[in-house]
């Protein structure tokens, strides 16, 4: 059996713990929850939710699932606790407000095994530790922002932008990594950066982004959490009143929010960590440790493209040709901005 | 020049006016003598309802039940505070937290946790001829709710500075007692302060999960409310002055994103936090200029009014 906490979010965020929980649920169980119980999926129920990268990676692992949704942060250590308790062989505990949770837990059952999604464990100062019973898996998004940055700079002719939330090094990861995909196409593009010092402000995201069209940005970027949604709405509206502009979702694919502005979305492949980690634990290699999960490993990725453009599949192409750069290690994408 | 300034106004005129309804409105209630720190809970309620009624009607129908969904939080403020002779400040705050749970209770067990279903979005007037003009194309293209903030402060402010009932609502926040006296009930009038407080915050709202974007988000409205107070503040309690304020900071906000976005080394010198802090530290440069001596707060604002004991 294997546990999973959800973060505040929950089920249903149709992003990071709905990922976590399509991996946990969907990929390594082969089951869905319908009214309240666990019921099987087909073979090609589950391969739908399979990205085309990973569809020869992913067979059901035959374990049982049992989730615990977190209402607050006070939640997190109990339920932790709750699922060991239960019995799990592994438990998950979704997105980096667990960290603290998660430790605390690990040193209390020595004999239980962790997986912590997108932090390191930290001490009390803030520097990296590791425990031999957690793993914890963090992403490489400047990887998966290099090759949004290359699509933007495909599609656009003069400018690009990037909305980022706050400005912290997370965000600044995205921010480096999409500048140097826009550089790896098209040097000569512009690009115009803003943030908007908040991730749960829509209205702000899409005033950011009202300015970032009106100053004739074509395709932006966006790494700001609710923020985002604001920009894709500028984005909507923009295309609306008549402008051939685009709009790059993060984190999930955000194409369900508005089909004809999203021309993709920088993917976190959370169901794949989770997955990853189910499968090693049944084989018996599961190992502690920090794993970073790049284009390489499938950890990061962009969403499919689903606009109808011009020259489509040069554009895939050239996309296809850079990953294979990135993940043979000939492109070293630089995850900090004063890298450039 | 001028297409950046025209890029600014039209990003000022779209985003002030969740701002400028909640900060007039605020005016209402604090003009009656009833201090409203619950004007982010007030919004909540209307962003919510708004989204949520629109999925049913029309959307001009669905501000409308936002309005009364605002009007209602007011409702049990003006209660506790007039009726219960509560603390002010404390009934606020409350309502704050209870609306912030009970928005993510509703939306999880109607909608997803996140959000709610999307709904039509208010459409958006094309004024004939103005998309051809520099400048005043700055004014094309919003909501309906765009214009009307441009119109209510003034409306607003005329009714509590050029009416006979305006006379009564300043001086039943000033000397209630007086009001008293003169056979005009003291309580009645503050209803009707904290129940126009609370439609007008709960119009802000919509406009938020209407205007701004096409459905309710869970973080709604994200400390627009406090803002709201501040702006109110800062415009010296009157509708006028609040809807300036609001105005104001939401142009500052502009002036900000534009100036990053366009010259990105101003950041060297210049930290976005300070930026982003600065309409809340001028709230407090002028509370703490003027002080209540310069008679700028109704002089009964927050005292329950009690005809026992005058």
């Amino acid at each position: 059996m294997v546990g999973l906490v959800t973060d505040v979010g929950g089920r249903g965020d149709h992003s990071f713990n709905d990922s976590a929980l399509r991996g946990l649920e969907s990929w390594s169980a082969g089951m869905a929850l319908k009214s309240g119980d666990y019921q099987p999926l087909s073979a090609t129920d589950i391969a739908a939710t399979v990205p085309e990268a990973l569809k020869d990676k992913v067979h059901p692992l035959g374990i049982k699932p049992l989730v615990v949704q977190s209402k607050a942060q006070e939640d997190y250590r109990p339920n932790l606790q709750l699922l060991v308790d239960q019995g799990a062989d592994l438990t998950v505990g979704t997105g980096f407000m667990l960290e603290n949770a998660v430790e605390a837990v690990a040193k209390a059952n020595p004999e239980a095994k962790f997986l912590l999604i997108d932090s390191p464990l930290l001490d009390a100062k803030g520097t990296p530790i590791t425990l031999p019973n957690v793993r914890t898996v963090v992403f490489r998004e400047e990887e998966g922002s290099f090759l949004v940055g290359a699509l933007a700079a495909s599609v656009a002719k003069k400018q690009v932008g990037f909305v980022g939330g706050m400005e912290i090094p997370l965000i600044k990861k995205f921010e480096a990594g999409f500048r140097a995909g826009v550089r790896a196409v098209n040097p000569q593009l512009k690009v115009l950066i803003a943030y908007t010092g908040s991730f749960d402000n829509v209205a702000a995201g899409k005033q950011v982004a009202q300015d970032l069209f009106n100053k004739g940005s074509e395709v932006v970027f966006h790494a700001a959490g609710s923020d985002g949604l604001g920009v894709i709405q500028a984005a909507k509206e923009a295309r609306a009143a008549g402008r051939n502009v685009y709009v790059i979702g993060v984190d999930s694919d955000q194409y369900p929010l508005a089909p004809e502005a999203v021309l993709s979305s920088m993917v976190k492949q959370v169901d794949f960590a989770v997955y990853q980690a189910v499968e090693l634990l049944r084989q018996g290699q599961f190992t502690q440790g920090d794993i970073a999960l790049g284009l390489k490993e499938g950890g990061v990725n962009y969403a499919p493209i689903r606009v109808e453009l011009p020259e489509k599949e040069k554009i895939v192409a050239t996309l296809e040709g850079l990953r294979a750069k990135v993940v043979a290690g000939e492109i070293k994408v630089p995850s900090n901005v004063s890298e450039h | 020049m001028l297409e950046l300034f025209e890029a600014l106004l039209y990003s000022t005129l779209d985003a002030a006016p969740a701002l400028v309804f909640a900060a007039v409105g605020a005016t209402f209630s604090e003009r009656s003598g009833v201090v409203n720190v619950g004007v982010e809970g007030m919004m909540r309620a209307g962003a919510f309802a708004a989204a949520v009624a629109a999925l049913v009607m029309p959307t001009p129908l669905g501000v409308l039940c936002g309005m009364v969904a605002g009007t209602g939080v007011a409702a049990i403020h003006a209660v506790l505070c007039i009726r219960g002779r509560a603390d002010q400040v404390v009934s606020g705050i409350a309502l704050n937290l209870v609306m912030l749970a009970l928005g993510t209770f509703l939306l999880e067990a109607l909608f997803t946790p996140s959000g709610s279903t999307s709904i039509a979005q208010l459409s958006r007037w094309t004024l004939p001829g103005f998309d051809k003009v520099p400048l005043l194309r700055a004014l094309h293209n919003h909501s309906a709710l765009t214009y009307l903030a441009m119109v209510l402060p003034f409306v607003a402010h005329a009714a509590v500075y050029r009416t006979p009932w305006g006379l009564r609502l300043r001086a039943v926040g000033e000397k209630p007692a007086a009001v008293a006296v003169m056979g005009v009930s003291v309580a009645q009038l503050r209803y009707t302060g904290v129940l126009i407080s609370g439609a007008l915050a709960g119009l802000g709202g919509a406009v938020l999960s209407t205007a701004t974007l096409d459905r309710f988000e869970h973080h709604m409205p994200s400390g627009l409310g406090f803002m709201a107070v501040a702006a109110m503040i800062f415009g010296r309690w009157t509708p006028l002055g609040a809807a300036g304020a609001a105005a104001f900071f939401a142009f500052g906000n502009a002036l900000r994103i534009g100036l990053t976005s366009s010259l990105p080394e101003i950041s060297h010198y210049l930290p976005q936090g300070v930026l982003l802090a600065l309409p809340y530290v001028l709230t407090l440069v002028v509370l703490a200029w003027q002080g209540k001596g310069a008679s700028s707060a109704p002089a009964a604002l927050g005292v329950p009014y009690n005809s026992e004991r005058r």
